[in-house]
């Protein structure tokens, strides 16, 4: 199950780049959706279920269908990179401190 | 959305000495990773780092040496991927020395981070898909910003 949720692997299938392509342009319905393809409506369903799953589209009901969109904040990870090589960093630039007062000792 | 990093660090010796450490791959392997740095514009090279998958990231930093200014400046490329040839993390480093009391301030600037819109745009390049539709794509993930 987890590996549905990453949104890495969400996106290495060719159809459900197709989905997010089409998706740019509007909101769609998931039977819209099928139109542009040839296979089933369970199966375009299916993608839906994955891109949701990670982030990437977010499924809102309205009257009687169910509206795809992107989901903007699904489409940003830069904070956890931020956050990663904030810590990254000051972990290295105290190796290097260490390391450079260590020599200093000799 | 594009936002840089900036750590500011004291070290207590002199900038001769910390750019040593910057520019020597031998010394840059002891507190950083390893890696086959030269010294030399246009000079590419690697540091292996562990793999994040979760961040679609292999562990792989692919560096260019951009800029040299002996004991001042450097600054290189810093882009990984989630497989070789596929480049998420686009950004650069700039370290920046300069005395400060009997030691270096050191001005670390980590930039360009773009988050991983940039990796949807490469890999919709590099699958041969339409330039027209990877630009289209680029354009409405920057306008939702």
């Amino acid at each position: 199950m987890k590996s549905t949720m990453d949104p890495f692997h969400a996106i290495a299938d060719a159809s459900r780049r197709e989905i997010l392509i089409l998706l740019t342009k509007d909101k769609q319905t998931i039977n819209t959706l099928a139109g542009n393809f040839d296979m089933s409506r369970p199966a375009v369903s299916k993608h839906v279920k994955v891109l949701y799953e990670a982030g990437l589209i977010l499924i809102k009901d309205q009257g009687r269908e169910r509206y795809c969109e992107l989901n903007p904040a699904g489409l940003d990870e830069i904070k956890s990179w931020l956050t990663f090589f904030d810590q990254f960093w000051n972990n290295k630039l105290q190796n290097l401190e260490d390391l450079l007062n260590k020599q200093a000792d000799l | 959305m594009q936002r840089d990093l900036v750590i500011k660090w004291h070290f207590p010796h002199p900038p001769e000495k910390v750019w040593k450490y910057l520019t020597e791959p031998e010394l840059i392997s002891q507190w950083l990773m390893k890696n086959d740095f030269q010294p030399v514009i246009g000079h590419k090279f690697q540091f292996q780092a562990k793999p994040i998958p979760k961040m679609g990231f292999d562990g792989n930093i692919f560096c260019e040496v951009l800029e040299i200014i002996p004991n001042k400046k450097l600054v290189y490329t810093w882009k990984g991927g989630p497989k070789p040839g596929v480049i998420g993390l686009d950004t650069t480093l700039t370290w920046s020395l300069s005395p400060e009391g009997e030691g270096t301030r050191l001005v670390l600037e980590h930039t360009g981070f773009k988050g991983w819109k940039n990796y949807l745009a490469s890999i919709f390049m590099e699958q041969g898909w339409k330039k027209g539709i990877a630009r289209r794509f680029a354009n409405v993930l920057n306008e939702m910003e």
